[in-house]
């Protein structure tokens, strides 16, 4: 999953970036609202955070600007609480939820994880292929009810793929979605993860869940 | 009458001062009228007597007149609205007209005893049943001896009548007038009233919260359209400082929840899970610096605030003004060392201002501030005292990001920043010029700024020069 942050304030970007993270959630950060809206056109992320109050273009039209240019990714806004009407603007022009100034760190977690499972269709919220299970809240994947431990990249990575279970996902669509803009995309590091995903999910048991499509990248089976 | 609105009250005075003018009207009407009517009815009397002496002189006076004959010979005497009666000299009836019939109208005797003295008497009598009349009792004398009263009388009854149809009239007539001019008194009040109306539910919208209500004020210049353009200017000057408070309040609480919103956010985010010592010591230096800038902002937001009500000192005293700017270089080298900016003194002649000394350090100390904050890296900010026309004349130069013209006159609005002063420096509050400001007018001076984006900015303050410093006067 891969969020863009819009926010002019170098703290509060950089809290929420770290929070991001650690959630294993790729994040990319913007301070000022033009580049923000460049940025939201070029790269298809999955939710966006932007504040409203920003230098430049302000949130709200950013935002217009963006649903105009048809980007369908779900956006969270951040506002003052004494702005109802700069809340009820941004609700207005395309956001998907808003979260007021001083916020808890889990309410932005949850609130990102809400929007994140209803773009994918999931409502439930956890994820299941054949006896793999994933649990976004708690961050636990069972297999035949054996616990796996994972690290925050191998995580995002399992997430992306069952998300899209039974899709072929090119690798340049993983990086997107799971790897910022700091990543260097000529390395294999994608082929590494996967290759530690399959020690840990795979390894020893009779089905195996994560296939290679040649050619073009990989895919998580499906029963169908 | 306390409760009942102007209106009513209006309009009940109004119709009690007509009452009394109708009735005072009435009352005289009438009795102007009865009066001329019995005037009238008198003349005929004396009228008809001069006629019937006439007459009688002609037949002679005497003991035994037959009034037949003097009927016919002057029908005139037997008009059929009077009648008359001869007495005889010791008041007994000796003829009487026809028409008197058998009512029985003997002389009074007050109206004798003034025959017998040659006096005429009016009277006025009513018989039990019968219609008022009036009598009048003449004597006819011949010599000093009285030899007949002469008396005619007429009926009151069609005076009376009139004077009846009168007072009917007027019983009816006055209510109505009464009414109708109430009715009128009602609608011309109302009338009159209504700006008044109209300026009370304008000012009960202003009292809902609505300060962009103004009465219609009428095109008169009335004692109501005076009313209306006092409020109206009343209800603006209010509307423009809610307006700067609100401004000013949803300002501080936007600063202030800044500060808030990442001391929060660094605190909950290290608390998730056990962390590194340094990441903490990360952390609590990051939250210090927000609160410290939490409490410049306070701080400075009291000050302004308490300027606001007037309730800052200030101790005018004699200052050195060119020893106060040599400390404030010292101060900014201190400031711009790390990033390698340097304050340098160009012109620095001796002046004395009358003024606060701790004021005046921290006017210069705000703008020395801001020249090297929103300089580049490297750069050079240049400070002069001068004497210019009897003034003193302060610069700060810097060659830092500067200000766009339109912007230059909102530096000085309370928490207004530039984008690009936001971008170069974080720390800031935007309340340093507006403190600036107020320093310098209580100091009766000015404070202005010329700048160019991205080649610097000069700002400029004058202050009035104490005589302490112009060597040609005698020192305070
Ligand atoms: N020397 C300067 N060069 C460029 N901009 C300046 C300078 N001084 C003040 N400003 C502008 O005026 C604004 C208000 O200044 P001030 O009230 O001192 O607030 P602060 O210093 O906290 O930003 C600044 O944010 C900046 O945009
Ligand atoms: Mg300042």
């Amino acid at each position: 999953m891969r969020i863009l942050v819009v926010e002019d304030e170098p703290k509060v970007a950089s809290f929420i970036r770290r929070a991001l993270e650690e959630e294993s959630y790729a994040v990319d950060v913007c301070g000022d609202g033009l580049g923000g809206l460049d940025w939201a056109q070029t790269v298809n992320y999955d939710l966006i955070i932007l504040d409203l109050m920003l230098p430049g273009l302000p949130g709200v039209e950013v935002l217009k600007r963006a649903r105009a240019a048809d980007v369908k990714t779900p956006v969270l806004i951040l506002t003052a609480r004494s702005e109802v009407d700069q809340r009820v603007k941004g609700l207005d022009a395309g956001a998907d939820d808003y979260l007021t100034k001083p916020f808890a760190i889990e309410e932005l977690l949850a609130r990102a994880r809400a929007l994140l499972r209803r773009a994918g269709g999931a409502p439930t919220g956890v994820l299941q292929v054949e006896d793999l299970i994933l649990n976004p809240v708690t961050r636990e994947v069972t297999r035949n009810g054996q616990r796996l431990d994972m690290t925050t990249k191998e995580y995002a990575l399992l997430e992306y793929l069952m998300r899209n279970a039974g899709r072929v996902l090119t690798r340049s669509m993983i990086t997107e979605h799971v790897w910022d803009l700091d990543f260097d995309t000529f390395t294999n590091v994608i082929d590494v993860y996967i290759s530690y995903l399959r020690n840990k999910i795979d390894k020893g048991r009779d089905r195996s869940l994560i296939q290679t499509v040649r050619g073009s990248g990989y895919m998580m089976r499906t029963d169908a | 009458m306390k409760n009942a609105s102007i209106r009513v009250r209006l309009t009940l005075w109004y119709g009690l001062a007509l009452a009394l003018i109708l009735s005072l009207f009435a009352v005289s009407l009438y009795l102007v009228m009865s009066r001329a009517l019995r005037e009238q009815v008198d003349a005929s009397l004396e009228e008809a007597a001069a006629v019937a002496i006439r007459t009688l002189g002609e037949h002679r006076f005497g003991p035994f007149l037959i009034f037949e004959d003097l009927s016919q010979d002057f029908p005139e005497i037997a008009l059929l609205d009077k009648f008359f009666q001869i007495f005889g000299p010791a008041g007994q009836v000796t003829i009487q007209s026809a028409n008197i019939q058998s009512r029985e109208i003997p002389l009074s005797q007050t109206a004798f005893r003034a025959a017998l003295e040659g006096g005429v008497t009016f009277e006025s009598v009513q018989f039990e049943k019968g219609v008022p009349i009036r009598l009048l009792s003449f004597p006819v004398r011949q010599g000093d001896q009285l030899v007949n009263i002469l008396r005619v009388g007429t009926s009151l009854q069609s005076t009376e009548r009139m004077l009846h149809r009168l007072l009917i009239g007027l019983y009816i007539a006055s209510p109505v007038a009464l009414l109708v001019s109430l009715a009128g008194g009602w609608f011309l009040a109302g009338r009159a009233l209504r700006p008044v109306h109209v300026l009370t539910q304008t000012a009960q919208r202003i009292a809902a919260g609505d300060l962009t209500q103004r009465i219609q004020t009428p095109h008169s210049n009335d004692e109501i359209g005076q009313l209306a353009s006092t409020f109206n200017d009343m209800i603006g000057r209010l509307e423009v400082s809610f307006r700067q408070i609100r401004q000013f309040s949803a300002d501080a609480s936007h600063e202030l929840r800044t500060p808030l919103t990442i001391t929060k956010g660094e605190t909950e985010l290290a608390l998730r899970r056990p962390r590194q010592a340094d990441d903490y010591r990360m952390v609590l230096e990051s939250n210090l610096e927000e609160i410290d800038r939490m409490s410049r902002i306070v701080d400075e937001l009291l000050f302004l605030s308490r300027a606001d009500l007037g309730e800052i000192k200030l101790k005018m005293l004699p200052v050195q003004l060119d020893d106060l700017v040599r400390e404030v270089q010292q101060q900014a080298t201190v400031l711009g060392q790390d990033r390698h900016v340097t304050t340098v003194l160009n012109a620095l002649e001796p002046v004395v201002v009358l003024g606060d000394d701790l004021r005046l350090r921290e006017l210069l100390l705000n703008l020395v501030d801001n020249a090297v904050k929103y300089s580049c890296d490297g750069q050079t900010v240049t400070l002069s005292l001068q004497v210019v026309d009897q003034r003193v004349k302060l610069t700060v130069q810097d060659m830092g990001i500067g200000i766009s013209p339109d912007e230059q006159t909102r530096i000085f609005d309370r928490f207004y920043r530039t984008d690009e002063a936001r971008a170069h420096a974080s720390k800031g509050s935007g309340l340093g010029l507006s403190i600036c400001k107020w320093i310098v007018e209580v100091h009766k001076g000015t404070l202005s700024v010329h700048s160019q984006p991205k080649q610097g900015s000069v700002f400029t303050v004058f202050l009035p020069l104490s005589h302490a410093s112009r060597p040609d006067l005698p020192q305070v």
